[in-house]
């Protein structure tokens, strides 16, 4: 009886309590993939080709099928793919070693688009630069670029986050909050970014053109679905540089597609041409290869843990930023290499700079 | 003494006649009852007297002066249901009336004031029979007993008129005998014009000093709305009670007369002596 | 015999009561277990120890940054929003919905208002709420207090209107002003009920604070919350969520023994 109940009850209950939440992905080959994206400048191109058919064609090509879909909450995006329910999501680097690295999913980085290059501002209100931020309270998604940008911008001038008093302020709340009397320091990206440097009493004072090269978008996918399933990391590049390639084109076509791609973000394409504009967007794979395999990238991987490590958000107990492994091009191991749960790889790039996808 | 005074009274709601020209004197200290059949306009009738809804048409006067136009302490009322306060004790219940009278702010009164109120109330309380229970709530008391209560907080205001209605329907017969004494008695003791609905024509007979009937005549379904109920019946009680003595079946001498025995069947209380 | 007459034994009723606990317990560690199986970092569903060294880190160790421990400075500032929203609340539905239900000019004045405000979604005013009150504590303890108090005045307004007219016709023959018919008669009657809708709305009042700090704050239950679903800890989720419930159900609880405390007489009326 009670081996029966051992036997029988167990499972079940295992089963019941897995099926209500996402089941791991296995890692397998498979023919069905899902990626989640949201909306930002630089991931736009994803929504674009999933409406024109450039995803299907490519993944046709491949003979899988690949399920694009538009969250309208990033982070709820990256838990949604750190749960299991999706093989690849879009992500910036910060966030793909803070949420799934760090809960365990071990991630490959299969394009490096763009890097924000003004696309992540700080404002004040009646000040002139970044040291009279000092004694603020600064509005700001914690633990979000915004904060890395912020702790970077007052790095620049020889202060620390215990200058200045973090408010948690929720994105779509900025532009509304920026212009309550109480708010008078804000770090936050585009589009919010745009409207705020339209109000009168917005002083800009550090942006990530500042920092290039550091606050980098990403299209990133489960390592063990990819590494069982390489043709799914060629199709996601073969769509991803079509795209990029059609969008940044100075053809009617191009126009078409980035007046397209404001429409689906909420501006236009006048609006939209200048999120570009402060976005340093890899439409040559030549290029995203380079930056990808430059020694620039660990130096920025390195800021960017030792602030996730000050944080805590290095997985609670860590008790260095080397708690969590990332490999770069080449076999490079930042941190433990017996715990890699990051992977940046130029491979799929690279195929696609060789035309031999 | 106080008398009521109704003159050619019409109450209408909207099309709806419900009492069609009454004229009623009451002289003082009588004890009348209003009976009549259900939606007859008993009820309607005792609130006018209230003071709680205004006549449409005709007079009600109180000893010569227009009757006011909302409740006040000068008319007591004793209702079926819902005439004592849950949140009040029955010290509490039978205090409030004199403590909101002495104290127009808190309704509360304090020190010397306050004990001689409660020395009276408690010799109120004792006086309908509820000794005792003083620091209980209504919810812990019997039907009986919260009417009992409720008669006791009446009584404290001394009003003039004390309107009741239906005040003992809901009571069990025996418990019914009883407080019918405590009634009558109370109406012996003190100086006041008691005004009584009941739909129970031995209640009516029991207690009263004349019964009022009230009637529809016309009834016929296109004539309800558009006529009122009127006094059918008026009777006076003979032999007369009257207040404070008693009647002539109170002479011992009269008291085997066997034609006594129908009409005061079962209501032994109906001859008690004081 | 019927289902519906089924008599059941002290230890039935008290396994059965027991049985959805256990069964979501249960549930939780073997999903856990399973997915901890499979990835040993697994933040989604973690293991209880990991859930207890997160409360230990949250509620006995003080914070790297500021010093203070997070679990209480959390629980204080929330406590401060709600008490503040629920105290506010309670007082207008005590003043508004009294004079509401008593009054009739006030009535029709405020009844319709009172009942159309009361349909507003209150989480759809939010970003107005920070633009006109700013992000700090006011629009956080306006949004309860719109939340819940036009439903609080409502409801008082109404017992109000059910208390039996005789009962105030019979204070109007025991000498009662308008006045002394709200204090001594209407008031203390209500007040039970005013518990009654104080513990019915904490829930609301609850869900109104997380989402005030979710949008905008720098400590809070329900910052906290939003803050670390950032990086899906829900190590620190899941006892924060547990620690809700149990204020939550610790105020209903305290609320009721309040009201029995205080007015003994409604709960002997309770049932009649």
């Amino acid at each position: 009886m009670t081996l029966s109940f051992k036997n029988k009850t167990l499972p079940l209950l295992a089963i019941i309590g897995a099926s209500f939440l996402a089941a791991p992905v296995a890692a397998q080959e498979k023919t069905e993939f899902n990626v989640a994206w949201s909306i930002y400048v630089g991931w736009m191109p994803w929504g674009y080709a999933e409406d024109t058919g450039i995803v299907d064609r490519w993944a046709d090509q491949y003979g899988i099928t690949i399920n694009v879909t538009q969250f309208n909450d990033y982070v709820e995006s990256i838990n949604q793919y750190t749960a299991g329910a999706y093989d690849a999501v879009t992500v910036t680097n910060m966030d793909a070693l803070s949420i799934p690295a760090a809960g365990g999913v071990d991630t490959t980085a299969v394009i490096v688009g763009d890097f924000s290059a003004g696309n992540d501002a700080v404002f004040l209100k009646g000040g002139e630069s970044i040291a009279d931020i000092v004694g603020r309270p600064v509005n700001l998604v914690e633990f979000s670029v915004s904060h890395y940008l912020l702790a970077r911008a007052l790095d620049s001038v020889g202060l620390s986050e215990r200058d200045v008093n973090v408010i948690n302020t929720a994105d779509p709340d900025m532009v509304g909050a920026f212009q309550t009397a109480d708010v008078t320091a804000m770090v936050t990206w585009n589009p919010m970014v745009a409207e705020i440097a339209m109000l009168p009493d917005a002083v800009q004072v550090f942006d990530s053109s500042m920092i290039p090269g550091e606050i980098i978008d990403l299209m990133v996918a489960n390592t063990e679905v990819l590494d069982a399933n390489p043709d799914f990391g060629r199709a996601l590049a073969g769509i991803w540089y079509e795209t990029v390639t059609l969008m940044t084109s100075d053809t009617p076509e191009g126009a078409e597609a980035r007046a397209a791609m404001g429409a689906a973000s909420g501006t236009d394409q006048a609006g939209f041409e200048a999120q570009m504009a402060a976005t340093e967007l890899f439409a040559d794979p030549a290029a995203a290869v380079a930056f990808t395999a430059s020694a620039d990238l660990a130096d920025t991987m390195n800021l960017v843990r030792a602030f996730l490590f000050d944080k805590g958000l290095l997985t609670p107990t860590a008790t260095s930023d080397n708690a969590i492994g990332i490999e770069l091009p080449g076999g490079t191991v930042l941190g433990d290499a017996d715990n890699i749960k990051l992977r940046f790889t130029t491979d799929y790039m690279q195929m696609a700079a060789d035309g031999a996808l | 003494m106080t008398a009521l005074t109704i003159t050619n009274l019409w109450k209408e709601y909207g099309d709806q006649i419900v009492l069609e020209n009454i004229s009623i004197d009451i002289a003082p200290r009588s004890f009348v009852a209003l009976v009549g059949a259900s939606g007859c306009g008993k009820t309607t009738l005792l609130r006018l007297l209230l003071g709680q809804e205004q006549p449409t048409r005709g007079t009600i006067l109180l000893d010569d002066a227009p009757l006011p136009t909302e409740p006040g302490p000068d008319r007591g009322v004793v209702y079926q249901r819902y005439s004592v306060f849950p949140h009040l004790t029955v010290l509490g219940n039978v205090m409030l009336g004199p403590e909101m009278a002495g104290s127009r702010v808190w309704g509360r009164l304090t020190g010397a004031r306050k004990s001689a109120l409660q020395d009276r109330a408690r010799a109120m309380i004792a006086d309908v029979g509820l000794a005792g229970a003083e620091g209980k709530y209504p919810a812990q008391l019997s039907g009986g007993m919260q009417q009992r209560l409720a008669l006791a907080q009446a009584l404290m205001m001394q009003p003039r008129v004390l309107l009741l209605d239906e005040p003992f329907g809901a009571l069990d017969p025996g418990i019914r005998a009883d407080i019918h004494a405590l009634m009558q008695r109370l109406w012996h003791a003190l100086p006041m014009t008691v005004v009584m609905v009941t739909h129970d024509l031995r209640e009516a007979f029991t207690l009263g000093t004349r019964i009022v009937a009230l009637e529809r005549t016309r009834i016929r379904p296109e004539e309800i709305a558009r006529y009122g109920a009127q006094i059918g019946k008026d009777i006076a009680i003979w032999p007369p009670r009257v207040a404070g003595g008693g009647t002539i079946y109170d002479n011992p001498a009269l008291r085997d007369d066997p034609a006594l025995d129908t009409l005061i069947a079962g209501r032994p209380d109906s001859i008690e002596r004081h | 015999m019927r289902l519906i007459n089924q008599r059941l034994s002290p230890p039935a009723l008290l396994a059965l009561k027991l049985a959805p606990f256990v069964l979501l317990i249960v549930a939780y560690l073997a999903g856990s277990a399973a997915r901890l199986t499979d990835n040993p970092a697994d933040k989604l569903l973690p293991a209880l120890s990991s859930m207890a060294t997160a409360i230990d880190l949250m509620a006995f160790t003080p914070d790297r940054r500021t010093g203070e421990y997070l679990l209480w400075t959390d629980t204080a500032a929330s406590l401060q929003r709600l008490g503040a929203g629920l105290g506010i609340s309670t007082a207008l539905a005590l003043v508004l919905g009294i004079a509401i239900g008593i009054f009739p000019a006030i009535r029709a004045l405020l009844g319709p208002f009172v009942g159309f405000v009361a349909m507003v979604p209150p989480l759809a005013l939010l970003p107005v709420l920070f633009i006109m009150l700013g992000l700090g504590e006011i629009s956080k303890i306006a949004l309860i207090v719109i939340g819940i108090a036009p439903i609080m005045i409502r409801d008082m307004a109404q017992r109000v209107l059910d208390l039996p007219r005789e009962q105030i016709v019979k204070a109007e023959t025991l000498s009662a002003n308008s006045w002394l018919v709200v204090w001594r008669v209407v008031l203390p009657q209500v007040l039970p009920r005013l518990i009654v809708s104080l513990r019915l709305q904490l829930g609301a009042a609850f869900l109104f604070l997380i989402a005030a700090e979710a949008i905008s704050s720098d400590s809070g239950l329900g910052y906290r919350i939003f803050l670390v679903r950032r990086y899906l800890s829900m190590d620190i989720i899941f006892p924060y969520v547990a620690w809700i419930t149990f204020l939550a159900a610790m105020a209903d609880y305290g609320l009721d023994r309040l009201r029995r405390w205080l007015f003994p007489w409604s709960e002997m009326e309770v049932g009649k």
